[in-house]
């Protein structure tokens, strides 16, 4: 058997072919999302399935699109809401574990990475109670307090080596200047540290805007729900209309898509280090 | 009275720390440490819808643990959520460990395309639920069109309403969220290997096969078990997914731990029942963090 040697470049090509097709088969449920959103009703379940439309209609857009204007109104201020509590939290919190050793903060660590392997399920009844109590429940705020529970610890995780990496020097020679430990941080450190910040509120607001527990739990009324549970009543009453279904799910998914697809590469390095570890 | 109001620089230092950690830390206390143990309260007390408005609630020691463990449902929301924990580890880790394989590789899309899969990690998955849902659909679903054309099954499956497929539904829908994760922290793990530990192999006359499971293998440990570990917490405190895609059927087939918490305190409103079911499932877990914990610590980078 004759064994044929490839070329470093003709490797390349031929691993990178491989890899788009591996791309192909793994994102095919978010092609096959969309194009059903473009179908009309009876073309959804053919047979054969037909890979475009046949008849391409925007009718399942123009049926979502007036719906959707108090879900996506409610996503957007309780996501936005959220990232900006996470990172005023969050931020100084990975800042102040990397650079200084006070006592107990390998503890305060090993908190953050136990809390943010918590379930839901969990804190939801206490926090039910707990919020009923200081009537918050059917509030906006309720689903903003338990999401940030979730982000902070993660964004302190990933942020925390962000922190560690920055020079030592630039804050001391700042100090010596005269600048203060808390304008040092806000002068020195945040604006170099702004990938890094970034990438904390994307994830901050992309965790948050796919919350569905927290928002359907707490909020039972209908003009306080976000996409994310409105979606899911919407499915229980229109359960067959899987076009406008898939309509309202490309919608709901647009805005991360977007922010996922500028940000992707300090999303990706985020990832592996603020699910694993500090 | 000035040495009195003067710290000294250690203190300062301490001070300044503080002053960054705290707001984060009494947050943290506020909304999870408190609720965590109110849970652990609530789930002696006899908290129903009727006695809610109640001011102080009834203790009734274990009743709400022995009512849910003589509950059979318990017991097959626990298998259950077992079967699924352990369906979706096989799935995703052993594919995203290929994955991982092939785009440790350097070639020119690698980075691209290994980022671009990552957003299955990303959406929502409410959404990603309602995907599979559609995709799962019986009769003419995608699914059933393309596994009859591979003639693996030759009439159409009702995957969601039976009970012994609705599972495997679950699991593949999971794997799918899970693969990317799983492929990302095991090609971290690979490119730290460094290139020189395996050309001194080759050099020894070790073979692609003997490399990858004296050499990799062994180096990547850490690794595997971290992504392991993290995998089986993620996993086994599913909630949404299930949620959404099967709400725990048909005839509780798909119930797992959180969901049956979730039903028991909020479709019954028997909250001291639901927060007694959550806090079993935070004792499966809460064991496999301290696991996870005791890697982490012997490992010197914390």
């Amino acid at each position: 058997m004759k064994k044929t040697h490839l070329n470093e470049k003709q490797k390349s090509i031929l691993f990178s072919i491989i890899a788009v097709l591996i791309a192909c088969v793994f994102l095919f449920p978010l092609y096959w999302i969309v194009i059903s959103s473009f179908k009309v009703d009876g073309e959804i379940f053919a047979n054969p399935a037909t890979l475009w439309p046949r008849q391409f209609t925007l009718a399942a857009y123009q049926e979502e699109i007036l719906s959707i204007a108090i879900p996506f109104r409610n996503s957007v201020i309780i996501s936005c809401s959220s990232m900006v509590l996470c990172a005023l939290l969050s931020i100084p919190a990975a800042y102040g574990l990397a650079r200084y050793r006070v006592p107990g903060s390998k503890g305060f660590l090993m908190t953050f990475l136990v809390t943010q392997m918590l379930p839901a399920s969990l804190v939801l009844t206490p926090l039910y109670l707990i919020f009923s109590k200081i009537h918050l429940i059917n509030n906006l705020l309720s689903p903003i307090l338990a999401t940030a529970t979730v982000t902070i610890p993660f964004n302190i995780l990933m942020l925390r080596p962000a922190f560690l990496n920055c020079p030592v020097e630039l804050e001391d020679s700042a100090k010596i200047d005269g600048c203060n430990v808390v304008r040092c941080f806000l002068y020195i450190i945040v604006p170099i540290s702004k990938p890094a910040i970034i990438t904390a509120g994307a994830f901050g607001f992309i965790m948050t805007w796919n919350d569905l527990i927290y928002s359907m739990t707490f909020n039972t009324k209908e003009e306080l729900r976000p996409m994310t549970a409105n979606i899911y009543t919407y499915m229980n009453q229109y359960g067959t209309q899987w076009n406008n279904i898939m309509a309202y799910g490309v919608l709901l998914i647009l805005p991360i898509t977007i922010i996922f697809l500028l940000l992707q590469k300090y999303i990706v390095s985020g990832l592996t280090s603020g699910a694993v570890k500090g | 009275m000035k040495n009195k109001f003067y710290l000294n620089e250690h203190q300062r230092n301490n001070l300044n720390g503080y002053m960054f950690i705290l707001p984060a830390l009494i947050f943290m206390i506020a909304l999870i440490g408190y609720p965590t143990i109110y849970n652990f309260i609530i789930s002696f007390q006899n908290i129903t819808a009727q006695t809610i408005s109640n001011r102080f609630h009834q203790f009734i020691g274990f009743e709400n643990y022995r009512s849910i463990l003589s509950d059979p449902l318990l017991k097959q929301s626990f298998l259950n959520t077992i079967l699924y924990t352990v369906g979706c580890l096989v799935f995703q880790f052993s594919i995203g460990f290929l994955l991982a394989l092939f785009f440790s590789k350097k070639f020119r899309l690698s980075k691209l395309i290994r980022g671009l899969v990552v957003i299955s990690w990303m959406l929502p998955v409410t959404v990603t639920a309602l995907i599979f849902k559609f995709m799962f659909s019986e009769g003419n679903g995608i699914i059933n069109q393309i596994l009859m054309n591979l003639h693996f099954i030759s009439n159409p499956v009702n995957w969601l309403t039976n009970g012994s497929t609705a599972m495997w539904s679950l699991i593949i829908a999971n794997s799918w969220i899970g693969i990317p994760f799983n492929m990302l922290l095991l090609t971290t793990g690979l490119n730290n290997i460094s290139d020189e530990v395996l050309e001194a192999a080759s050099i020894d006359g070790a073979n692609g096969i003997q490399k990858f499971f004296h050499i990799t293998i062994p180096l990547l440990k850490p690794t595997i078990m971290s992504v392991l570990v993290l995998g089986f917490v993620y996993t086994f405190k599913v909630f949404d997914l299930v949620f959404v895609m099967t709400n725990g059927g048909p005839v509780d087939s798909t119930q797992v731990l959180s969901t049956y918490s979730y039903k028991l305190s909020f479709s019954y409103f028997r909250f001291g029942e639901g927060a007694a079911a959550a806090n079993i499932l935070f004792m499966c877990l809460f064991v496999v963090a301290l696991i996870y914990l005791k890697l982490v610590s012997d490992d010197e980078v914390m």
